[in-house]
């Protein structure tokens, strides 16, 4: 396996996944639903698992990508130059967003990205001129793109695919650049980063611009996903935390561990959906507990960790 | 003049409703100061509280307030036992992780109740809970609501017991010893993993107490866990983290703003019947993100370093 190249790792996986609607073509929803949400915790991980800045804000963007696409879409915009526009206010905000929070660390940050997606949250429910208030949006009749439907599941599924494949080659490529380098060293000591000439701050708003650019594409692809979507469809706590746990629990900085999470809880809970009904997220919170005391690095960090690094002469002095 | 009657109906209201304020965020700011933990499930916790009384007066036909005499040890044991059985399997473990796992028993508390109760809303009659005092004052009437009235001053004998406990028994000393430092308290022979699952039970405690003394006031319902562990971390960053006056003070302060900020408002014509009731929320993130950025320790105090 010496000469094992990452990107076969990255095609390997990649073409599973492509496989998925000929073999379970009658499960479309669930299948753009399940790698949608992998999508999110991918996106996610640049900033909570690379850069160790724990949001639960992150509904916010998918709300912004969802309204973009849709409140431009209606005045008569293409819904790809829709979804970059999705892209661009997303990174605006978290440009901003970051300016004004980073300066809080650890639990300080998290708490001030709820409430900012929770003002958010507030202005898009409230400000019914704009987005429709209370009673959410339709997207409009899209024109086909490339010949192909927008609305027919098995291009959605390629369209997320390919979201989520952009989002494994930018982490891919991110994790031996001096911007990753850079990530990972505020992850692991703020103030050693900065001794060595790291500007944290920029850093962390560079992973967090990145994480939510990539968030309002994928907003923006729920948005046509859903077809109709209300304020609470995308905004509610509920989802930020839903995100943040799949890349935690999948394992955080390991490229695929969301990919994993995403996919290993989606089962069981579409397996229990007529028991749970709305308490979908029991599920979540079993099984953050159990990781978070038997396995704290996720399930794809234990694994990576007993099958290679155990035995690594950097770790062996460590517990 | 309206501004003026409404501005002073919205005070007192605001002061009120701050007091059940106080109560969530003390549980909160005792959890942190003793053990460092920021509890994200706590909200959820006082949705426990609303249901526990929901389900006495169901049940037995308690009055609301009076179940609290039934809800109160029983929350106690909960929080304690939940500390033995899993938050201790934790206590070398980081900030973050911690942190996770009280979010994840957050989650698990407040899905039980929506599997168990169902999504809509749940509402326990009282007859105080409409009744109100009115104080005529110059020919103004201001109204004093009944349950709220009841429910402060539960709030300030529950939180002086608290004080009292903390600076006058045993028990209280061993807790502000293992606060101040861990194992100092241990070499002086404080069982401090007791402490911290007795601190964990109080604090579970203040949680749906707060649960039990809202819920005449407000319908329970499972999802509105988050809006109450917002409500908590506001009112103790505006406090100060850990500290139990500055609850009080970040209680009454965002009763307050939240009162006055949905009832005067919409009174200045300049702002043409903006920002009413509707951003009542709001107005408490908007400042707890100003203190947060400008004034770190909250406004009162200077107990914590920024972490």
């Amino acid at each position: 396996m010496k000469n094992w190249h990452p990107m076969y790792t990255l095609a390997l996986v990649i073409g599973i996944l492509a496989l998925y609607p000929l073999v379970f073509g009658q499960f479309m929803n669930f299948g753009v639903a399940t790698l949608l949400l992998a999508g999110f915790a991918l996106s996610w991980d640049i900033l909570g698992g690379w850069t160790g800045q724990n949001s639960l804000g992150h509904a916010a963007f998918l709300g912004v990508g969802a309204y973009s696409i849709t409140l431009l879409a209606e005045l008569g915009v293409h819904p790809a130059l829709g979804a970059l526009a999705g892209v661009a206010i997303s990174s605006l905000l978290a440009w901003g967003w970051g300016a004004m929070t980073f300066r809080l660390r650890g639990s300080y940050f998290t708490l001030s990205t709820i409430a900012v997606a929770e003002i958010i949250r507030l202005i898009i429910l409230n400000e019914s001129w704009l987005t429709g208030g209370a009673e959410g949006k339709f997207v409009p009749d899209l024109p086909k793109v490339f010949g192909f439907d927008l609305f027919d599941r098995k291009t959605e599924y390629y369209i997320v695919l390919l979201f989520v494949l952009l989002v494994l080659l930018f982490t891919h490529w991110m994790r031996y650049s001096r911007m990753g380098f850079y990530f990972k060293a505020v992850r692991e000591d703020e103030d050693g980063a900065m001794a060595l000439g790291v500007n944290p701050n920029k850093a962390k708003q560079l992973a967090f611009i990145c994480s939510a650019a990539f968030t309002g594409l994928g907003g923006a692809i729920y948005a046509v996903f859903l077809q109709a979507f209300e304020p609470e469809t995308f905004l509610l706590i509920a989802i930020s935390i839903q995100i943040a746990l799949l890349a935690i629990i999948g394992g955080r900085g390991t490229i695929y561990g969301p990919l994993v999470g995403a996919f290993l809880i989606a089962v069981p809970s579409e397996i229990f959906r007529a028991q749970l009904k709305e308490a979908n997220l029991l599920v979540y919170g079993i099984l953050i507990v159990v990781i978070v005391i038997y396995l704290p690095k996720g399930i794809l960090g234990s694994l990576e960790y007993w099958l290679y690094r155990k035995n690594h002469p950097l770790e062996k002095g460590k517990t | 003049m309206e501004i003026f009657t409404q501005g002073t109906q919205a005070l007192i209201d605001g002061l009120l409703t701050g007091g059940i304020y106080a109560m969530i965020g003390a549980g909160l700011s005792l959890i942190f100061g003793v053990m460092r933990l920021i509890n994200f499930g706590h909200g959820d916790f006082v949705i426990l509280g609303m249901y526990s009384a929901f389900f006495a007066n169901k049940v037995i036909g308690f009055d609301p307030y009076l179940s609290l005499i039934l809800v109160l040890p029983l929350a106690y044991g909960l929080g304690y036992a939940v500390h033995r059985l899993i938050l201790s399997k934790l206590l070398g473990a980081s900030e973050q992780t911690t942190k996770l796992a009280t979010l994840g028993l957050g989650l698990v508390a407040s899905n039980l109740m929506l599997l168990q109760f169902g999504a809509q809303p749940q509402t326990v009659y009282a007859d105080y809970a409409t009744n109100a005092f009115v104080i005529p004052i110059g020919g103004l009437e201001f109204r004093i609501s009944q349950a709220r009235l009841i429910a402060v001053v539960i709030t300030a004998i529950l939180i002086w017991g608290l004080n009292w406990m903390l600076y006058r028994t045993e028990l209280g000393r061993a807790i502000r010893a293992t606060a101040q430092n861990r194992l100092g308290a241990e070499l002086q022979g404080v069982d401090t993993k007791k402490i911290y699952a007795i601190v964990f039970g109080l604090g579970m405690g203040l949680a749906v107490a707060a649960g039990v003394l809202l819920i005449p006031l407000l319908s329970a319902t499972p999802t509105l866990g988050t809006t109450f562990t917002n409500k908590a971390f506001i009112v103790t960053i505006l406090g100060g983290l850990g500290s139990l006056p500055g609850a009080i003070g970040g209680g009454l302060l965002l009763g307050v703003v939240e009162s006055v900020g949905s009832s005067v408002l919409p009174l200045i014509p300049a702002l043409n019947n903006h920002f009413g009731s509707n951003y009542r929320d709001a107005y408490g993130l908007i400042i707890f993100l100003l203190v947060l950025l400008l004034r770190p320790n909250g406004l009162f105090g200077r107990t914590v370093k920024r972490v």
